[in-house]
């Protein structure tokens, strides 16, 4: 006994090490990336501190003050600026009487520095003054810390006394590698542009799914139904080609049809109506093609599996309903339907999850557009992590956008098999005699 | 309501199932379709309830003709062998759905499936789906689904195949009792003499899609048409012995047996003949002598069944009360009734 149980586990070893690597571990790392704000710009190893003009604007609402100072370029008449002021062979004055008077001091401003190094009694040219105000900027502006607290150090000589929750915030400002955040979803639940992309995938899935994938299939199935064989199964395999159809084909034949150039546009200009993209013309026409492209290819697997089932109820409970008095509209709901309850649960479960993360077809086909109006969550969270028109491909909010379409996956299940259920689906029978 | 069937043909593609059959179920009349699987039994029975279009011919339910009418509109109540009950429904959904899909009242449904359900005795179970019934009190449930809408003729396909040994038995006597009280007019389909001579009044017997014989079920039994229908009625079966006419009297292959008949004058000599002997006019009593070995013998309780191998090989089946004299491989010498054998020709027509 234990050591069967041993061999089974030893067998499903190599399965168990594959669910978890390519299943558990995807689901894991996507939600350790959805907490991180990490982005082409942060990378995805540590970083460094930069004051940068994205930094500055940051810091101006928190800290307007020093962000101003910190913007400014800073002069400093220090020991290392004077040695390479003496490395530059102009008049050794210069050096000797900046060290004797001016040893240590600030000027907030270009204009301040040169006026003094312009009162030198060696009376620099023009272009010496600049050549050597140059060597005491101190600013730290686009200067790269490997540390915080080079860069709180660096701050300090440059006469900002910070206390700590200044230095947090600046040091936060000025971080150019990533960090934990739950900003991600803030961004999602505020921004618009989420909810109108939240909009649309509700508006997808559930037309596509109700009047294609559960709709279509089902008016396919029980017409097939009363169909001779051999006429329905020509009709069946009808249905099933977009199906197996490779999609970019499949699309492309779509696009043939819309395009300018293409058979609408010609047939139209038959009609005296000037061609024109039918696919993206309008944001109404966008939707019409995507749900038709996306319904056609989802009604094939719902007419397979409902067609199934109803071949699955005996043929003599429909010759029972029709000698009973029943239409075949009265077969149909008495019958038939109520006897589909499990395979339409599960073309609607299956098909809304597909739906939900599946985004080829529209990318194939209007990428999103136009303008953002065929946008889905998922193309979006595609666009956001891997695809980005500016370059910056934003890991970390792309993931929480993946990891909030799982959790509605799990949420919409849970509300089917609700609806459906699935308790009654699976009681056992209490047989007696 | 009488039920005529005129001409009726049915073929499905190419192969022809039934070819002008007749046949006149008289009003509130309970008549068995018998015989054996593939004869067309079931076929006939799906043709008078609507499932299966005639081919040819007609079919009336008293004077109206119902040939082209599809089944919802025929009003007939059918059980089929597996009762087709619906599975997610409830008893009482079962039950009511023929009243259900006319859209008669709710209350008007639930008082009607109450009275029936209380005469085929399943009140109790109403709230019940068919999966949590037993077998027999599904069939219950389908007789009472047939018969709510008081149909002109109640159609019986194989209703007790599926029903245990005891079960069958009481279901036997419920059917014919419904049948009784309703006075409706009934059709059985059953390959099961016992059945069709226990419930019906009338039996037709079937074979390859003809019917051979109506008759009663003493008369049939006892005056049998052909050697077919002999064989198919009566439990434990009728043993037939090939052999000739010889002078008015059938004689067996090696001429052991002789046996006088009236029905033989007349037949010339050596024309092939078969006799049908029934088991209980084979044994203690009777006119002629027959010598032979016990090979069986079986107690069935009550009575015991013997085979008697004649010596030419041919067997001759005997029922008679219990005794213990007896056992296998026993010579014995037995008395056969001739006034109660039958004669056949050759092709199987009696004498």
């Amino acid at each position: 006994m234990r050591t069967s149980r041993t061999l089974g586990l030893f067998m499903i070893a190599p399965a168990s090490i594959m669910i978890f690597l390519f299943f558990l571990m995807p689901v894991v790392l996507t939600a350790i990336f959805a907490m991180t704000n990490m982005s082409t710009a942060t990378g995805i190893s540590g970083g460094a501190w930069q004051v940068t003009q994205a930094a500055v604007n940051r810091l101006k609402t928190d800290l307007p003050e020093l962000a101003d100072g910190i913007a400014e370029p800073r002069f400093i008449i220090d020991e290392e600026g004077l040695k390479e002021l003496e490395t530059l062979k102009l008049k050794p004055g210069f050096a000797a009487e900046l060290r004797a008077e001016h040893m240590g001091e600030v000027y907030p401003s270009r204009r301040e520095a040169e006026r003094v190094i312009k009162a030198l009694k060696d009376r620099p040219s023009t272009r010496e003054v600049k050549q050597i105000s140059d060597l005491f900027n101190r600013s730290v502006l686009n200067t790269r810390f490997e540390t915080r607290d080079e860069l709180m150090a660096n701050l300090k000589k440059l006469g900002f006394d910070l206390t700590p929750q200044q230095q947090d915030i600046v040091a936060r400002a000025t971080y150019t590698g990533w960090i934990w955040t739950t900003d991600n979803f803030r961004i999602i639940s505020s921004s618009p542009d989420m909810a109108q992309i939240f909009f649309n995938t509700a508006f997808y899935v559930s037309v596509t799914l109700l009047l294609f994938n559960v709709g279509y299939a089902l008016f396919l199935a029980l017409t097939t139904h009363y169909m001779q064989a051999s006429t329905a199964s020509v009709f069946r395999a009808i249905w099933l080609l977009p199906r197996i159809t490779p999609v970019v084909i499949y699309v492309l034949l779509w696009k043939w049809l819309t395009w300018d150039s293409g058979f609408i546009s010609t047939f139209m200009s038959q009609f005296g109506y000037p061609p024109k993209n039918y696919l993206l013309d309008t944001a109404y026409n966008a939707w019409f093609f995507v749900i038709l492209i996306n319904g056609f290819i989802g009604a094939s697997m719902g007419m397979l599996v409902f067609s199934s089932a109803i071949k699955a109820i005996p043929q003599t409970q429909f010759h029972a309903s029709e000698v009973d008095g029943a239409s075949r509209l009265q077969q149909i709901r008495y019958i038939i339907l109520p006897q589909l309850r499990w395979p339409i649960l599960f073309v609607t479960c299956y098909q809304t999850l597909s739906l939900l993360a599946s985004f080829n077809e529209i990318l194939l086909s209007t990428r999103g557009g136009p303008g953002k109006a065929t946008e889905v969550w998922s193309l979006a969270a595609f666009h956001t992590a891997l695809n980005n028109y500016t370059g910056n491909l934003e890991y970390g909010l792309g993931a929480a956008m993946a990891l909030v379409l799982v959790v509605v996956g799990i949420i919409l299940s849970l509300i089917y098999l609700r609806i459906f259920r699935y308790d009654t689906l699976i009681s056992k029978p209490l047989i007696e005699d | 309501m009488r039920i005529l069937l005129d001409k009726f043909s049915k073929s499905f593609g190419s192969t022809k199932v039934i070819e002008d059959m007749n046949l006149e179920v008289a009003s509130g009349e309970m008549l068995a379709l018998l015989g054996p699987s593939g004869c067309g039994k079931s076929t006939t029975l799906f043709a008078v309830c609507g499932i299966h279009r005639p081919t040819s011919g007609r079919i009336l339910f008293g004077d109206r003709d119902v040939t082209n009418l599809p089944s919802q509109e025929r009003n007939v109540g059918v059980v089929f062998q597996s009762y087709a009950l619906y599975p997610h429904m409830t008893v009482e959904e079962n039950i009511g759905f023929p009243l259900m899909v006319k859209r008669a009242a709710a209350p008007d449904i639930k008082k009607q499936v109450a009275a029936i359900a209380a005469l085929v005795h399943i009140d109790n179970l109403l709230d019940r789906r068919p999966s949590q019934l037993s077998g027999g009190q599904q069939q219950r449930v389908a007789l009472a689904r047939a018969l709510i809408r008081r149909p002109d003729v109640l159609l019986l396909d194989e209703p007790l195949a599926n029903l245990d040994a005891k079960l069958r038995l009481e279901m036997r006597s419920e059917i014919r009792r419904l049948q009784r009280e309703t006075g409706i007019t009934a059709i059985l389909v059953t390959h099961d003499q016992v059945e069709a001579m226990s419930m019906c009044d009338r039996i037709a017997i079937m074979k390859s899609g003809e019917i051979v014989q109506i008759a009663t079920p003493s008369a049939m039994y006892n005056d049998p048409r052909t050697s077919f229908v002999a064989g198919f009625l009566g439990n434990p079966p009728i043993s037939f012995i090939k052999g000739t006419a010889f002078q008015g009297a059938f004689v067996s292959g090696d001429g052991h047996l002789k046996v006088p008949l009236a029905a033989l004058s007349g037949i010339s000599d050596d024309t092939p003949l078969t006799l049908g002997v029934r088991p209980e006019h084979f044994g203690t009593g009777g006119d002629i002598a027959v010598e032979g070995r016990i090979v069986f013998a079986e107690t069935q309780g009550r009575e015991n069944l013997y085979d008697v191998a004649l010596p030419d090989g041919s067997v001759l089946r005997s029922i008679q009360p219990v005794r213990n004299d007896i056992k296998p491989g026993d010579q014995v010498r037995w008395m056969l009734g001739s006034d109660a054998a039958f004669i056949f020709a050759e092709n199987g027509q009696r004498l």
